[in-house]
């Protein structure tokens, strides 16, 4: 009587969410990041000087590839639980026979899933659509992880304290989307001039997209150890945090 | 022997400070067909979420065939079925079964094999494969019965369980719950149907303002409150009348 049954079958019906919403959940996703690709790989990759002795098309991948990712993630786990709250069924996961650390795990899984399908996707469309290397697989692999951990826990957390579906969606519009945007995703920040060179550095999500950015390209705007630094000294409490409101009960239960 | 459900002295404040129980003591036997009857607010649904672990509890102990109800082997003795349907929308009524089974630690063929058992138990057989958003009410009813079930608790929580029901169906829950009591089950019963508690349940307990008023059997509440009826039982009851003898 360990939970550990419990714990397999909450991961299989989070991820069966999103398999049952396949087209919404991946393909939609995909055909966004394509299309940002394609439109602006071509259109202005001609106009732009390389960066880092790549062209602008293969040097804007890595950063679409995290952003779609992280987005899933964030998306993913906060409606989901969100719903499960609103509707009420979350008392059969929260009254059955699992640990806190359990239910945490298990819910924040279906969107790791959701993202990693979105990237293996993105990755077997974009090696051959622009040539984009993976220079750093072990780097990739880990700055991918800890990114998903940090947005699929921060969307737990919302889907725990949104009292409408609008908050998770405004959470994603006005903090995720434009700090992913500023964070380097379609430009170098020694492009930059002072002080939004500067500023860009205290983005935490620019640290993510470099990290990853390094994983495909072997180059990035600071360390690759800092940058898996930061993003996981933001990960790790993240990950805490909704682990502490499972804990607690807090926002879960009355 | 071990009670199947134990109140100690459980207190539960909101946070709006709404005190929905106040030292409020319970022993359900194991093996009891058991009635809570109270009106809205007179903390019915708040003891069942404490035994469940769908509330923090202020203060107080509860245990489940002498566990603290917080524990993973209380928590699998315990099947509920709330008075609001709450079913996973995006699941079919095989897999919300099949995944109840799951979560309380059954196996995917022990899981699989119960779900077709209660599938056919509860008339559900055509609706398998169907999502739950597109049941009819009874059908939602007659699902949530059948999840409550489906890891087979030895204590079995029935919130309002035929609230919006039709009478056919409500016989036929009726029927079932009673087999499920002659096969050993503690069944604890809120319900707004005072001739379905009469009816069904061995003991009746009055709550009020989250205090226990009254507790007897059906008879034994009649005698007391000098009503012929529960209903009468009731009505005096809440309207603070004292009970002649002292409660259990």
């Amino acid at each position: 009587m360990t939970g550990t049954q419990g714990l397999v079958w909450l991961m299989r019906r989070e991820t069966l969410r999103v398999y049952k919403l396949w087209t919404q959940t991946v393909l939609a996703p995909v055909i966004a990041s394509i299309l940002f690709m394609v439109v602006f790989g071509v259109s202005l990759g001609d106009r732009i000087r390389e960066i880092d002795g790549y062209e602008y098309g293969v040097f804007i991948v890595p950063g679409l590839i995290a952003m779609a990712m992280v987005q899933a993630a964030y998306s993913n786990n906060s409606s989901s639980v969100f719903q499960a709250r609103s509707d009420r069924y979350i008392n059969d996961v929260l009254s059955a026979p699992m640990r806190p650390w359990q239910v945490n795990l298990g819910l924040n899984i279906g969107g790791i899933v959701r993202a990693l399908l979105i990237g293996l996707a993105l990755l077997v469309l974009a090696v051959p659509l622009t040539g984009v290397p993976v220079e750093q697989p072990l780097v990739l692999l880990v700055a991918v992880l800890l990114g998903l951990v940090l947005f699929g826990a921060l969307g737990t957390i919302v889907g725990i304290y949104a009292e409408t579906f609008d908050h998770h969606t405004f959470i994603n519009n006005v903090l995720i989307l434009p700090l992913v945007f500023v964070g380097g995703v379609f430009y170098s920040v020694d492009m930059l001039d002072s002080p939004w060179q500067e500023l860009s550095h205290v983005n935490p999500l620019f640290y993510l997209v470099n990290a990853v950015r390094y994983g495909f390209l072997g180059t990035s705007d600071v360390s690759v150890a800092l940058s898996l630094g930061v993003t996981a000294a933001l990960a790790v409490p993240t990950y805490l945090w909704s682990q502490y409101l499972f804990s607690t009960g807090k926002k879960l239960k009355a | 022997m071990v009670p199947a459900l134990e109140v100690r002295s459980l207190t539960k404040h909101y946070d709006d400070g709404t005190v929905a129980l106040s030292d409020f003591n319970l022993s359900v036997p194991d093996g009891a067909f058991f009635g809570l009857l109270g009106p809205n607010g007179a903390g019915k649904t708040t003891l069942i979420s404490a035994v469940c672990n769908l509330i923090r509890v202020t203060a107080g102990e509860v245990l489940v065939f002498g566990q603290p109800a917080d524990t993973l082997e209380a928590r699998r003795s315990v099947g509920l079925a709330e008075q609001d349907i709450n079913l996973d929308r995006f699941l079919t009524v095989e897999e919300t079964l099949v995944y109840h089974g799951g979560y309380f630690g059954m196996s995917r063929a022990e899981s699989s094999q119960r779900a077709g058992e209660m599938i056919d138990v509860f008339d559900l057989r055509a609706k398998a494969k169907v999502r739950t958003p597109r049941l009819s009410g009874g059908m939602r009813r007659r699902l949530l019965l059948a999840r409550a079930l489906m890891h087979r608790p030895r204590l079995v929580i029935l919130d309002e369980p035929t609230a919006g029901v039709d009478f056919e169906l409500r016989q036929e829950l009726w029927r079932y719950i009673r087999r499920l009591h002659e096969q050993g089950t503690t069944i604890l019963l809120t319900t707004h149907y005072l001739e379905e508690a009469e009816a069904l349940c061995e003991e009746i307990a009055l709550i009020q303002g989250g205090r226990l008023i009254a507790r007897d059997t059906s008879e034994g509440l009649r005698d007391r409150y000098g009503a012929t009826s529960l209903e009468g039982v009731y009505v005096k009851a809440m309207a603070g009348a004292e009970p002649t003898g002292a409660t259990r």
